[in-house]
This record gives C-alpha cells, sequence and structure tokens, in this order.
C-alpha cells in the first residue's frame, strides 16, 4: 500500500524527495568537504553547517508536515471504512520512511559527486587518493539516517493528529 | 427495545461551540429505525441531517443522549470496537463519494474486506461481483479520477456493501450527480436495498428518493419536525408534498 501511494502520488512525492535528497546532499558535502586547521575557520565551518541543518530540518519537516496533512480527508475515509488508528499511523510512517531512505540514497549520490567537483578544483588528482576520504562510512551513515529520521519525524506528528482523530473531523480536512 | 429495531436514537443531542454561542445541531432527537427499512432523512441544509448520520454512523460522538446499533450502545465502545463495528456492520455512501484517489475501482472496495481480514483472492473475487453488480465490471481497474461521478458513486456503493453490511448510511448520494444519472443511482439503492434486506438511511435534498422510501423523516433546526410513511406521502407529477 505504501509503495502505490508514492508511485501514485509522484508529484508530491517528487517534491519531498527532492527536499531530502537536497538535505542530504548537502550534509554529506559539508562533511567530506576538507576543513582548515585555523581555529577561526573551523567554528565558521560548524556554525555553517549547524545553520544548513536547521533550514534543511524547518524544509524536510515542513514538507512532510504538508504531505500528511494534505492527506487527512483520505485518512479519514479510511478510518470511516475500518482501518485502526495504528494502522493509520504506521503505513503514513511506512511511507515517509521509504521516501526518506530513497531521499537519502539520491541525496548522499549527489553529495558525493558535488564534494568529488569542488575536491578536483581544490585538490585536482589528489581527490581520488584515499587519504582524502577519510571516515567517509560514518558520514554517509549520519547523512543516511539524518534523511530517514528527518522524514520519519516530520511525518510522526501529523500521523499521530490523524490517526487519534475523529473519522468526521478528518474527512473534514480539520485539525 | 423491539427486536426489529436496528438503530434506537434516544434524545440525541450535539452541540458545538462558536466564540461565544452554542450552536445545536442535534436538539434531543428520538427516533428508531427499523431492520430493512428505508429511511430517507430530508431538510433544509442546517437542519441536522449530516450530524445525525454521523453519529449513527459512529463517526462522530454525540454531546448528550444514546444511540444503539442493534444491542450495542455506542458510547461504550472503544475507538477499536468502533472501528469494527463500522467495518463489519455500516457502509457509508458521500455525496463526494470519499474513493481513495491513489487506488482502483477494484483496490477501493476490496478495502474494508481487507480491514476485516479478508485474503486479497478473496476480496478481489467479491469486490469483482459487487462491481459488476452495480455495472461496472469494466471498469474495475480505473483510477476514480478516470471515472465519471456517477461510476463513482457505483464504486461506492460496491464499497458500501463490501462487508454485507446490516446498514448503509447514504449522505446526499446524489448531490453531485445530474438527473439521469442520480435516478440511476436511486433506482440502484433501491434494487440492493430490497436485494440484500440491507437497512438503508439516506440523508438527501432530493424528492426522488421520497418514491423509493418507506419513511421520511424531516428535521428542521436539530429537531424532528415530523415523520410520514410512504403511504402519507402525496407523490405527483412535478411535485411531491405531504
Amino acid at each position: 500500500m505504501a509503495l502505490s501511494s508514492l508511485k501514485l502520488r509522484m508529484g508530491r512525492t517528487l517534491l519531498t524527495l527532492l527536499t531530502v535528497a537536497a538535505c542530504c546532499a548537502f550534509l554529506l558535502f559539508l562533511l567530506t568537504a576538507p576543513i582548515s586547521d585555523d581555529p577561526a575557520e573551523r567554528q565558521m565551518w560548524g556554525l555553517m553547517i549547524t545553520l544548513s541543518l536547521l533550514v534543511s530540518v524547518a524544509g524536510v519537516l515542513n514538507t512532510m508536515l504538508m504531505s500528511v496533512t494534505q492527506r487527512y480527508r483520505e485518512i479519514g475515509t479510511i478510518k470511516c471504512l475500518g482501518a485502526l488508528d495504528s494502522f493509520v499511523m504506521l503505513s503514513v510512517m511506512l511511507e515517509s520512511a521509504l521516501l526518506g531512505l530513497t531521499g537519502a540514497v539520491f541525496g548522499i549520490i549527489g553529495g558525493l559527486v558535488l564534494s568529488t567537483l569542488v575536491g578536483l578544483l581544490e585538490a585536482g588528482a589528489g581527490v581520488f587518493a584515499a587519504a582524502y576520504w577519510t571516515g567517509l562510512w560514518w558520514k554517509v551513515i549520519v547523512a543516511a539516517l539524518v534523511g530517514l529520521g528527518l522524514t520519519t519525524l516530520g511525518a510522526a506528528f501529523p500521523a499521530a493528529v490523524a490517526a487519534r482523530m475523529p473519522p468526521v473531523e478528518a474527512m473534514r480536512g480539520e485539525k | 427495545m423491539s427486536a426489529d429495531i436496528l438503530i434506537d436514537a434516544e434524545d440525541v443531542q450535539r452541540y458545538y461551540q462558536s466564540g461565544t454561542t452554542v450552536v445545536k445541531a442535534l436538539d434531543g432527537i428520538t427516533l428508531a429505525i427499523r431492520l430493512g427499512e428505508y429511511l430517507s432523512l430530508m431538510g433544509p441544509s442546517g437542519s441536522g441531517k449530516t450530524t445525525f448520520f454521523n453519529i449513527i454512523g459512529a463517526l462522530d460522538v454525540p454531546t448528550g443522549g444514546s444511540v444503539k446499533l442493534g444491542s450495542r450502545e455506542l458510547s461504550s465502545l472503544s475507538t477499536a470496537e468502533l472501528s469494527y463495528l463500522r467495518c463489519a456492520n455500516i457502509g457509508y455512501i458521500f455525496q463526494n463519494y470519499n474513493l481513495v484517489e491513489v487506488f482502483s475501482a477494484l483496490r477501493n472496495v476490496t478495502l474494508p474486506m481487507r480491514f476485516l481480514g479478508l485474503t486479497e483472492a478473496e476480496a478481489n473475487d467479491k469486490a469483482a461481483k459487487l462491481l459488476e453488480r452495480v455495472g461496472l465490471g469494466h471498469r474495475m481497474d480505473h483510477l476514480p479520477g478516470e471515472l465519471s461521478g456517477g461510476q463513482q458513486q457505483r464504486v461506492a456503493i460496491a464499497r458500501a456493501l463490501a462487508n454485507d453490511p446490516m446498514l448503509v448510511l447514504a449522505d446526499e448520494p446524489t448531490g453531485n450527480l445530474d438527473t439521469n444519472t442520480a435516478t440511476s443511482i436511486v433506482e440502484l439503492l433501491s434494487e440492493l436495498s430490497r436485494e440484500k434486506g440491507v437497512t438503508i438511511v439516506s440523508a438527501t435534498h432530493d424528492h426522488r428518493m421520497l418514491s423509493v422510501s418507506d419513511r421520511v423523516v424531516y428535521l428542521r433546526d436539530g429537531k424532528v419536525e415530523r415523520i410520514l410513511n410512504r403511504d402519507e406521502l402525496k407523490i405527483s407529477v412535478g411535485s411531491i408534498g405531504s
């Protein structure tokens, strides 16, 4: 159900996917970028990562919130047909997790490509040396977890609200 | 309560707070609906038809009074029990069809059956028969957006009958349809009511629904204004009155 819903809601799905992918790509790019030993520059870099993450978090949460609230009427209908609150919650969370994971994969690929291109400009052929990519795996895992976490977290609140709503209110699309 | 009473609503109230004023959507409705009956709820907009529909359909809770479906008092049921009750015993038909837009006609009809625990094969088989019965055997793989309003309402009727409910609630089922399509939907509901012996309660503005109703309950300002049996309705060409 979650997969077919994602496929058929292609427009909205792509928008959410793009937001998550952009967030993951940017995070991975920042994490893999070479940082100088200058404390002032390191501090500036840290601040930039934090601010970028906050903007990405707000973007993804907003997209997920919009995505779920726009479906209140449909959620109300399936509750009316006998869906349990737990089913509503589970199907929305599963759909969000699938979306988050897919977005994270695209984001990681995008982030790696971006980092390689910037690395080529800054370090030339040195970007292909293993030393350039120290700790890449944990950075990829962090980016993937952030993408997955943000989408499920963003969907959890509106999904819980919709799941607990009386069907008639959900069908009216009220909060 | 008599054995042939399916719904027993006693002094049902539904109040809403709107700013500093209290809106009395339902103001003490007492009504017993018999098994197998075709009952129409008539009344102007704001008379409480939809609110009463939602309350007897376990979709909303009353502010006061009680509603029994069979022997079960709805207010005493848990959320999960209400979900089961809606799934197994009640079919819903809405003015706006309320089909799941990303599912085919067939999948929309199988949905309540899957919630009740039927396997995919069992549900598909039964849904296909129901769609054939409502005249949509050739369009079961189409999405709601690819169907006309009348066809979507037929899918909704098939879905309402999916779990062989004892009660079908239809809220303005012909409200969004043209005259010919509306007439065919009224006839279909009437046929299915007779065929399956299901109780149908329809909230409507449509006078065509009167000709198939066993009783008509007129609501006004959240109260029962009058109740007419079929033989008390004066139906004449061009006008229907009491």
